[in-house]
C-alpha cells in the first residue's frame, strides 16, 4: 500500500471513529481513503474549512473519549498548535500525523524533517510535550500508527506521528494484524469523557485555570506524564552496530533508510559503520544513544537529517560532549543522496585522504 | 532485457497514442517509463512520454527523466522551476503532441478518476481512431483487488476522462515481495476484467528477475519486462540506470 493510504486503514483497524481533516500535499490520500472507509465502519468523517477549525473539532471529538485523529503536512500542522496545547492541557488524547514537507512558511511539496523542533519540542505554548513517534517503513508506519492510538489513551495526552513526505507517498508491502489483537478503549468506562451526563454528574474538560496553584499543579501533572514516558516509552532501533564500527549515525525516519544503504556499501569495502535509529523522537533515548556513543571503537557520531540540524541538539545532549559529533544535512525537499552521505563518512573516518569541497563543507557543520 | 523477452510475446501497438490510466499507485509511471524504454529500443519511430500527473507531485515519470534522456525519448512536462510546482500545469505542447505527434506517445495520466480529469480538457484534441486507452491493475491495490472494484475504476475514469478504454495490463506486484503467485493472481484478475468487457489483455508486466521463474506457455499474452527505474533515494537500481 501507499504509506498514506497504510496510515489510514491502520488508524480504522485501530478502532478511530472520528477523522478531521484539511487537504494539503503531500498526505491527501489520507483523507481520500477515508471518504470511502469511514462511512463503511459507521464513523465520522469531516473537513473541516481550515486546519484551525480541524484542530478545534478533534479538540471537541477527543473530549468524549473516542478514538480521534487528524492528518496534515507541516503547514497545516503549524495551524493546529493552538489546539494541540489545550488539547494537552486538558488531558485528552487524540492522534495526529504529520507528512512533512519543506519549510519554514509555505515552503514546498518534496520530503523534509525540518518539523522536528515543532514536534518535540513544542509547537504551542505551555508547559507540554506531545509523545512523538517516526516510522521509517510503511509497515512501520501502520505498526506505529496503531500504538498511538493505544499510547494517546495511556497517557491522555495528544501523540504525533511524524514521517516525511516520502512515507506518506511511497509504496511498500505492508500486514496488519488480526482484528482480534486490538484493544479499543471503551469511553463509557472512563471517569473523565464528556458523554452524556446522564444518571451521573457532569464532567468539564478544560485547560483554563486561573487560580495558579491549580494551573502548576496541572503542570506537575503533565509533567509526571512525561517523566512515565521517559521510563516506559523510549524506543529506537541499532543497525549494525558493533565492537569494529569506526563512526556511529544517528538519523531518524527514511533518512535512516539511506543510511542504512550506505552502511551496506561501506561495509562490503571493509568500513564498518553503524546506525542508532530512534523511534521515539519523545521521549528521546538518550541513555540509549549515549552508552553506544560512548564505546571506545565509536571516533564519531555523525547525524544526518533533512533539516539545517534541529535532532543534532538532542544528540548533543545525550553525549554532553563525550564524544566528537558532526552533521550532514540536506533540506528544503532535497533528498541527501546515498552518495553525498557515503562521502561525508568517508571524510570522516580518513580525513586527510578525502579532499573537501567548498559545498560539502557547507553542508556539514562541524559540532565540537 | 531482451535475452529474457525471448520466450514471450512483446506487447505492440497499433495506434499512434497510448493512454495509461489507473487507481493510485497502480504502477502507471512506472509502466510508462518502462514501456517507453522498450518501445524506443525496439521501434524504428520515435516515441514521446508526456507525464500528465497533476494530483500529486511525487514518483512521478519527470522522475526518470535521466533515463528517457539517455534513451532519447521525448519528455513533456513543465521544467525548470515547474517541474515540482504543486499545479495543475498542461503544457501547450501535450495537445500539439496528441494532435500530431508523428510516433509513439505515451500519455502517463494521474490516479483514479480525479487523476484522469485532465484528459477531459483534451478530448477533443483525440483522433477519434488513433488511440488505446489502458488501465493499468495492481490486484494488490485496495480498490482494484477484485472484479467489481476494476469496473467501478473504469466506469468512472471513462465518465471523468470523456475516453473509451481499449485495453488493460497487468502490473501486480507486492515490490520486492513480489512472487509468481502475485503474477499469476493479476493476470487471472485482469483476464477475467477483460472477459466481462470485452476489452484487450494488452500485456502484462513483469520485473525482469521474475521472468525465469515463468514458463511463457502459462501466460497467454504479451509480456513487457520491468526494471524498477523509479525508485526510492535509498535503492540502487537492478543495474546502472540510476535515475
Amino acid at each position: 500500500m501507499k504509506g498514506n493510504e497504510a496510515i489510514a486503514e491502520a488508524a480504522i483497524r485501530a478502532g478511530a471513529e472520528g477523522y478531521f481533516c484539511y487537504p494539503i500535499t503531500p498526505q491527501s490520500e489520507v483523507a481520500e481513503y477515508l471518504t470511502k472507509r469511514m462511512p463503511e465502519v459507521g464513523g465520522v468523517f469531516l473537513q473541516g474549512e481550515s486546519e484551525v477549525a480541524v484542530g478545534n473539532m478533534l479538540f471537541g471529538a477527543a473530549s468524549t473519549g473516542k478514538r480521534v485523529f487528524t492528518t496534515s503536512s507541516s503547514p497545516g500542522i503549524s495551524l493546529m498548535q493552538e489546539s494541540i496545547s489545550y488539547m494537552a492541557g486538558a488531558h485528552l488524547p487524540a492522534v495526529l500525523v504529520n507528512i512533512m514537507r519543506g519549510g519554514p512558511g509555505l515552503g514546498g511539496i518534496l520530503p523534509a524533517q525540518s518539523d522536528y523542533f515543532q514536534a518535540v519540542k513544542g509547537g504551542g505554548h505551555g508547559d507540554y510535550r506531545l509523545l512523538v513517534l517516526a516510522p521509517s517503513t510503511v509497515q512501520e508506519a501502520v505498526d506505529l500508527m496503531m500504538l498511538s492510538f493505544d499510547l494517546a489513551d495511556k497517557y491522555r495526552n495528544p501523540v504525533m506521528m511524524i514521517g516525511d513526505g516520502m512515507i506518506g507517498q511511497m509504496m511498500e508491502a505492508v500486514e496488519f494484524p488480526e482484528e482480534k489483537e486490538i484493544k479499543r478503549n471503551n469511553p463509557d468506562e472512563s471517569d473523565w469523557a464528556v458523554n452524556g451526563a446522564k444518571d451521573r454528574k457532569p464532567r468539564i474538560i478544560k485547560s483554563l485555570f486561573l487560580d495558579p496553584h491549580q494551573l502548576e499543579d496541572n503542570s506537575w501533572l503533565l509533567d509526571d506524564k512525561y517523566e512515565q514516558m521517559k521510563r516506559e516509552e523510549v524506543r529506537y532501533e541499532l543497525y549494525k552496530v558493533n565492537a569494529k564500527n569506526k563512526l556511529l549515525i544517528v538519523s531518524y525516519g527514511t533518512m535512516a533508510r539511506i543510511c542504512q544503504t550506505v552502511i551496506d556499501e561501506l561495509e562490503s569495502e571493509g568500513i564498518s559503520v553503524g546506525l542508532f535509529r530512534p523511534i521515539t523522537l519523545y521521549p528521546y533515548p538518550m541513555k540509549e544513544l549515549k552508552k553506544e556513543a560512548v564505546k571506545k571503537n565509536i571516533k564519531t557520531v555523525l547525524t544526518v537529517e533533512m533539516s539545517t540540524a534541529q535532532m543534532l541538539e538532542d544528540v548533543e545532549r545525550s553525549i554532553l560532549g563525550k564524544k566528537q559529533i558532526e552533521f550532514f544535512g540536506r533540506t528544503g525537499g532535497i533528498v541527501p543522496t546515498p552518495d553525498e552521505v557515503k562521502s561525508k563518512v568517508l571524510e570522516l573516518i580518513k580525513p586527510k585522504k578525502k579532499a573537501k569541497t567548498s559545498e560539502k563543507k557547507k553542508r556539514g557543520k562541524n559540532v565540537k | 532485457m531482451v535475452s529474457a523477452e525471448r520466450h514471450f510475446k512483446s506487447p505492440s501497438f497499433s495506434k499512434r497514442i497510448i493512454v495509461i490510466v489507473g487507481g493510485y499507485g497502480s504502477g502507471k509511471s512506472e509502466v510508462s517509463v518502462n514501456l517507453a524504454r522498450f518501445l524506443a529500443t525496439t521501434e524504428s519511430k520515435s516515441v514521446a512520454i508526456a507525464d500528465l500527473d497533476i494530483v500529486n507531485p511525487y514518483f512521478r515519470s519527470r522522475e526518470a527523466s535521466r533515463i528517457l534522456d539517455k534513451y532519447g525519448i521525448d519528455s513533456i512536462y513543465p521544467k525548470d522551476n515547474f517541474t515540482h510546482a504543486d499545479l495543475p500545469i498542461i503544457l501547450p505542447r501535450v495537445k500539439s503532441a496528441i494532435q500530431g505527434y508523428e510516433g509513439t506517445l505515451i500519455l502517463d495520466v494521474g490516479g483514479d478518476d480525479a487523476g484522469s480529469r485532465v484528459l477531459s480538457s483534451l478530448t477533443d484534441a483525440f483522433p477519434s481512431d488513433e488511440y488505446e486507452m489502458l488501465l493499468v491493475i495492481n490486484a494488490n491495490r485496495p480498490f482494484t483487488n477484485d472484479l467489481n472494484g476494476c469496473l467501478k475504476m473504469m466506469q468512472k475514469i471513462e465518465e471523468t476522462s470523456r475516453l473509451k478504454f481499449t485495453g488493460l495490463i497487468s502490473n501486480t506486484h507486492l515490490v520486492e515481495h513480489t512472487d509468481k503467485g502475485e503474477v499469476f493472481s493479476g493476470y487471472k484478475l485482469t483476464s477475467e476484467v477483460c472477459k466481462k468487457t470485452g476489452l484487450t489483455f494488452s500485456f502484462i508486466s513483469v520485473e525482469e528477475n521474475l521472468l525465469k521463474d515463468i514458463d511463457p506457455k502459462e501466460i497467454n499474452v504479451a509480456v513487457l519486462s520491468l526494471d524498477r527505474l523509479l525508485l526510492k533515494p535509498w535503492e540502487r537500481g537492478s543495474n546502472s540506470e540510476n535515475i
